[in-house]
This record gives structure tokens, C-alpha cells and sequence, in this order.
């Protein structure tokens, strides 16, 4: 599903060159729920942000479903980011004007394919599956961190992507919120067989991920099946 | 940029205005009204006042059209037969004689100079709304002989002392008081004074009119001698028309329009008036500009890492810029609304309370046109100042906004 090779990141700040990424090279199946660990600068996010079509590599390459994402037109790219890729931010990232129907709506309202009935009935049940349906009026600064990570979540998932990715989406969230997060992508996961990469620093997440990718210093370091996964 | 794009822009717009920092909102479309007024309230001013004297020119001066002698000529020799040429002619209304001389008016102590003009009573009543402003006694008739009418300000008031008056009066002239008048080429005679009037136009209220057989007997070249004529036109004929008929069918005097005559005499003033208002415009333009240039740079600034997210999640930035373009739509037409209430609001109060000096009383006179051309204006300026600082933030990449 998402071919990644010799992917390399390199920052340069004046005369100093930092290697965020160092020719990753990761191959991830459709319906894996993938755990990207590492300490702080290890490149997670970096990686993450290449994959999720928000950065440019210095250098290699990166397939997704078949397709050549680094090739697309910057225009191209924000559709293929529409219809095919769902992002779960740290922050949560809602637009804070819009309520929460309308955050999760606003997708699937750009989607061509998709009707008034259709995005109502989507974002509906999206809602539903979060349990936030009856909140579904309030606007983000009405919600709890927990709340407003599911709400970032629904709209992550309301256009059925083929692939969702979470940048340490539990980082803003206390122990019992978190598990709260994890178990939903965990569902979702299991029942919409959604591929998941997500990015985290803490080891207690890892119980969940079925693939864990470590990396360190841009380079991966291990990469394997987690037999303790849920 | 589909429907549906369209519709998520104007979608965020309208929230971002509805729940953001509303006072922003309502600053900004205050700021709109105010220099949608500021852009037009002078040059409406300015025009009020230029109307104003036209009107006042036409009704108590020249009328549409004046006939004047041929160059060289003091007076229209053959003034009955050219009066009757004139009244033939399509449309014109009437045409009348006037003749002025000047004389010393003495009442009680009070001795004073002014301009004695001869008029055709019943014809000036269809050129001139004279007869209208009567504000004591009655209006001259055809064969009066020995009445005048005069002049408000001329008449004076018996209450104000001379020394305290703002311009020479006769000191309280009233209905059937006696003036003496000495035309200075030896005719003097006593006038019962008939009508006092106020037309609001200097030139009329400083003026003393007598019927033309009494101007015949202070002066016998009033008998079939005219200093000039004026013409008023029936609706919907143009001045230009009866001037071009008049000269095309045998009127040999010198035939103005009102508009020749103002462009003589007040074009240098209406050239000013013309700059005046262009730089009222181009101020207000700037004004509005920069604060709308400044209100969206500051919300897409603020709104930097929001933009980049929403780009993240695959809105075009296309979007991102129109939903920022949106927003200042909806502020300018508020903003123009606000500013044509506060218009219309001022222009009513000047209809009812007009600014009145001894030369002129004027309003606010818009035109719809006025009205729509400097919205446009406003609007077009507006778009500009909003979608520039928009058209920037949106072509910003992911990771420099979303770092922000």
C-alpha cells in the first residue's frame, strides 16, 4: 500500500545541514496499524509529515496505492491528501469558529462525490461512532482535550480514507483520555480495516500497534510485528 | 473553483465573521461606512450647491435660455417682435423681457442704492416662482404703476439697528410704506411698496421689481427695449434644442444656455469643486485600503497554522483565499449599507435643515448613480485590499504555516 525508499530529509539552517531523515526505506500493507516510535528528533514526525504529503523529502521516493505522490502538482497532492488520506493532529487542530458538525463535515463537503444526504449521513455516523453526537452543535472550545482529539479524529475519517495518520495524537491528553484515543483507533482499525500510522513517544502505545517502526537519528533501527499487541 | 468549493469558502467565511472577534467585524464595517460617506458626502455637498445656484440662476436670473443683445448693442431693440419669434418656436414655454436700472432708495432716513428691475408680471409668473415667495402683501400686476415689490433683505427689519445689521437696509420696509426712488437721470418718484418677497437667491433679494409700463415711464427706452430676454423651456426639451432653434430659425441676438453661462462664470469654481471631490475619493479609497489591507493581514497572520491544517486536510488553497475574499465582501457590502443609511440619513436631515448663506441654500444632491458608482468603487478597492494579503497566506507551504 505505501512504498517508502531511500527516503532522506535534510535541513539547512545557514551552513548547517541536519539530517532529519536518513534513506528510510519501509514498505507498510494495507489494514496496519502502524507505530512509529523514537525519542524526540528522531524524525517521527518528520517521516510522518513526508508521508501525509505536508513536506517535500530532499530525496527518494514514495508510492501510495500505486501512485507516485511526489510526482503530483501541488494541487493534485491537497486532493489526493481529500480523498485519499485522513490526518490526526497533536493539537487536535479544529477551526475554532466551526462546530463540531461543521468541523468533521467540512471533508467530505469538498469531496465532488459526495451529496448534502451523504455528508450528513457520513458525518452522522462518524459522530456517533466517537459518541459525540449529541454534541454535535458545540463548538471545540465547548469540549475537553479528550473530546476535541475524537472530534479531530471523526473528521479524519469521515471521507473513508485509505489511510490515517496521527502525529502523537495522545500527546496533549492525560492517561485516561488517551486510552480513550487509542481504543478508538484501535476500533477502527479492527472493524473498517483502516491502515493507521501513528506517530508516538510513549512505550504504552505500543500494546496497541501491530507493527512497530523505530527510528533514530532519521535512520530506522527496528522494525517488526508486535506479538503484545491488543 | 467548483460550487462546492464556493460554497466551503463562503462557509468559513461567514463563521469566522459570525463567531470570531466581532468587534474587529463591526470596527472594520464602521470604518467602511464612514469612508463610503466621507467619499461621497462632499462631492454630494458640493453638487448640492452647485444645483442649488443653477436652480436659483434658472428661476430668478436667466431662465433656461437668455437672449441678450448683439455684441455692440446695450438693449434688444426690437423686443416685441423677437418676444414674439421666441414664444413661437417649439419648446419654449415664454420667453419675457427684463430691464434694469439702478436707483437710490430713500425710506424715513435711510438712503440706500439698489437695482430696480422691470419685469412682465403675469409672463415672469411662467419663467420665474417669484410670485411664489411672497412674504407680505401680493405680487406685481401687468398695469400696476406706482407699487413695487422688494426684497426681504432690502426691506430690512425696523427691529435691528442700522449698525448692527449684517448687510444696508432700509430699515423696516412694510406693506404700503412709501418708498422714494431717483433713478438718477432725473425721475424721481414715490412707490407704494405692494410685496415684500424672499426668494433665498442674493441678487433677487437686494433687487427692487417694478411692472415694465412703470419702468416705460422712468425710462421711455423700456418702452420696446429689452436688456434681455429669458426663455423657459417646456419639459422635455432640451436647452440645446431651443437654443439651436432660436439661432437656426431668425433669432439674431446673442442666445446662451444656462450651462454656457455657468461654465463661464463658475467653471474655474467647479473645476475646484471637481478636484475637491476626486481628492475626497481618492482618500477615502486609500483609507478604506489600507484598513481592510491591514484587518485581513492581521486575521490570516493570526490564522497562519489554522490555514496550514486546513490545507493538510485537503482544502485547496484556492478555498483557503476566497473564504478570506468572502469576508471582506460581506464587511464591504455591510460597510456600504452602513455608509448609504448614514448618506441617506444626512441628506434627508440637509433636505429638511439646508445650509442656507445669503448666496445659496444647499442640500446633498446624490444621483442613484453617485450612489452606485462609489459603491462599486468601494467594493472593487475593498476585494483588492482583501484578497492580496489572502492570495499571499494561501500560497504559503504546509510546514511554514503550520510552524507558525
Amino acid at each position: 500500500m505505501i512504498q517508502i525508499s531511500d527516503l532522506t530529509k535534510i535541513y539547512r539552517m545557514g551552513t548547517v545541514e541536519v539530517r532529519a531523515l536518513d534513506g528510510v526505506t519501509l514498505d507498510i500493507a494495507k489494514g496496519e496499524f502502524v507505530g512509529i516510535m523514537g525519542a524526540s528528533g528522531s524524525g517521527k514526525t518528520t517521516l510522518l509529515h513526508m508521508l501525509g504529503l505536508l513536506d517535500d523529502p530532499t530525496k527518494g521516493k514514495i508510492n501510495i496505492e500505486g501512485t507516485d505522490v511526489l510526482a503530483l502538482s501541488d494541487y493534485e497532492k491537497t486532493m489526493f491528501r481529500l480523498y485519499k488520506l485522513g490526518y490526526v493532529f497533536q493539537d487536535y487542530a479544529l477551526v475554532p469558529d466551526l462546530t463540531v458538525m461543521e468541523n468533521v463535515s467540512l471533508p467530505a463537503m469538498l469531496r465532488k462525490d459526495r451529496s448534502e444526504e451523504q455528508i450528513r449521513k457520513d458525518s452522522d455516523f462518524v459522530l456517533e461512532r466517537i459518541g459525540l453526537l449529541d454534541r454535535c452543535d458545540h463548538l471545540p472550545r465547548e469540549l475537553s482535550g479528550g473530546q476535541q482529539q475524537r472530534v479531530s479524529i471523526a473528521r479524519a475519517i469521515v471521507n473513508k480514507p485509505d489511510i490515517l495518520f496521527a502525529d502523537e495524537p495522545c500527546a496533549n491528553l492525560d492517561t485516561e483520555n488517551s486510552r480513550m484515543v487509542l481504543d478508538l483507533f484501535h476500533d477502527i482499525n479492527e472493524e473498517m480495516k483502516q491502515t493507521i500510522v501513528m506517530v508516538s513517544h510513549e512505550d504504552w502505545h505500543k500494546e496497541y500497534f501491530h507493527r512497530i517502526v523505530r527510528l533514530k537519528d532519521g535512520k530506522v533501527v527496528s522494525d517488526g510485528t508486535n506479538p503484545s499487541a491488543h | 473553483m467548483g460550487k462546492k468549493e464556493l460554497r466551503v469558502a463562503f462557509l468559513l467565511a461567514l463563521r469566522s465573521l459570525q463567531r470570531g472577534s466581532r468587534s474587529s467585524v463591526i470596527l472594520t464595517i464602521l470604518i467602511i461606512g464612514m469612508c463610503f460617506t466621507n467619499m461621497i458626502f462632499l462631492p454630494g455637498l458640493f453638487n448640492g450647491i452647485g444645483q442649488s445656484i443653477t436652480k436659483q440662476v434658472v428661476d430668478y436670473e436667466i431662465g433656461n435660455v437668455l437672449v441678450s443683445p448683439k455684441s455692440g448693442e446695450r438693449y434688444i431693440s426690437d423686443m416685441d417682435a423677437t418676444l414674439d419669434l421666441i414664444n413661437g418656436m417649439p419648446g419654449v414655454e415664454r420667453a419675457t423681457p427684463h430691464f434694469s436700472k439702478g436707483a437710490t432708495l430713500t425710506y424715513r432716513k435711510r438712503v440706500l442704492g439698489a437695482t430696480v428691475r422691470a419685469i412682465r408680471p403675469n409672463d415672469e409668473k411662467l419663467i420665474s416662482p417669484l410670485y411664489t415667495k411672497m412674504v407680505a402683501g401680493s405680487y406685481l400686476g401687468d398695469a400696476d404703476t406706482g407699487e413695487v415689490i422688494i426684497g426681504k433683505p432690502l426691506a430690512g427689519d425696523a427691529s435691528v439697528k442700522e449698525k448692527d445689521e449684517f448687510q444696508a437696509s432700509l430699515g423696516g420696509v412694510r406693506v404700503g410704506d412709501s418708498i422714494t426712488m431717483d433713478y438718477g437721470n432725473g425721475y424721481v418718484k414715490d412707490y407704494r411698496v405692494k410685496g415684500i418677497f424672499y426668494t433665498g437667491w442674493y441678487q433677487s433679494d437686494t433687487a427692487v421689481y417694478v411692472s415694465y409700463t412703470d419702468m416705460a415711464l422712468a425710462d421711455p427706452r423700456a418702452a420696446d427695449n429689452a436688456e434681455y430676454i429669458t426663455v423657459k423651456i417646456k419639459p422635455g426639451y432640451s436647452e440645446k434644442f431651443v437654443k439651436d432653434e432660436l439661432q437656426q430659425y431668425g433669432v439674431s441676438e446673442k442666445v446662451q444656455t444656462t450651462a454656457d453661462l455657468l461654465e463661464k462664470s463658475m467653471g474655474r469654481a467647479l473645476q475646484s469643486f471637481a478636484i475637491i471631490n476626486m481628492v475626497s475619493l481618492i482618500v477615502g479609497i486609500i483609507i478604506t485600503t489600507v484598513v481592510l489591507f491591514i484587518v485581513i493581514t492581521i486575521k490570516t497572520i493570526n490564522s497562519r497554522r489554522q490555514i496550514g491544517i486546513l490545507k493538510a486536510i485537503g482544502v485547496d488553497k484556492e478555498v483557503i483565499m476566497h473564504n478570506y475574499g468572502f469576508q471582506v465582501v460581506i464587511m464591504s457590502v455591510l460597510g456600504i449599507l452602513f455608509g448609504l443609511v448614514l448618506t441617506l440619513l444626512m441628506a434627508a436631515y440637509l433636505a429638511a435643515h439646508p445650509i442656507v448663506t445669503p448666496e445659496w441654500s444647499a442640500t446633498l444632491y446624490l444621483t442613484p448613480w453617485d450612489l452606485v458608482q462609489n459603491s462599486l468603487i468601494l467594493f472593487a478597492a475593498s476585494l483588492v485590499a482583501g484578497y492580496v494579503p489572502a492570495y499571499q497566506v494561501s500560497r504559503e507551504d504546509i510546514q511554514s504555516a503550520m510552524r507558525a
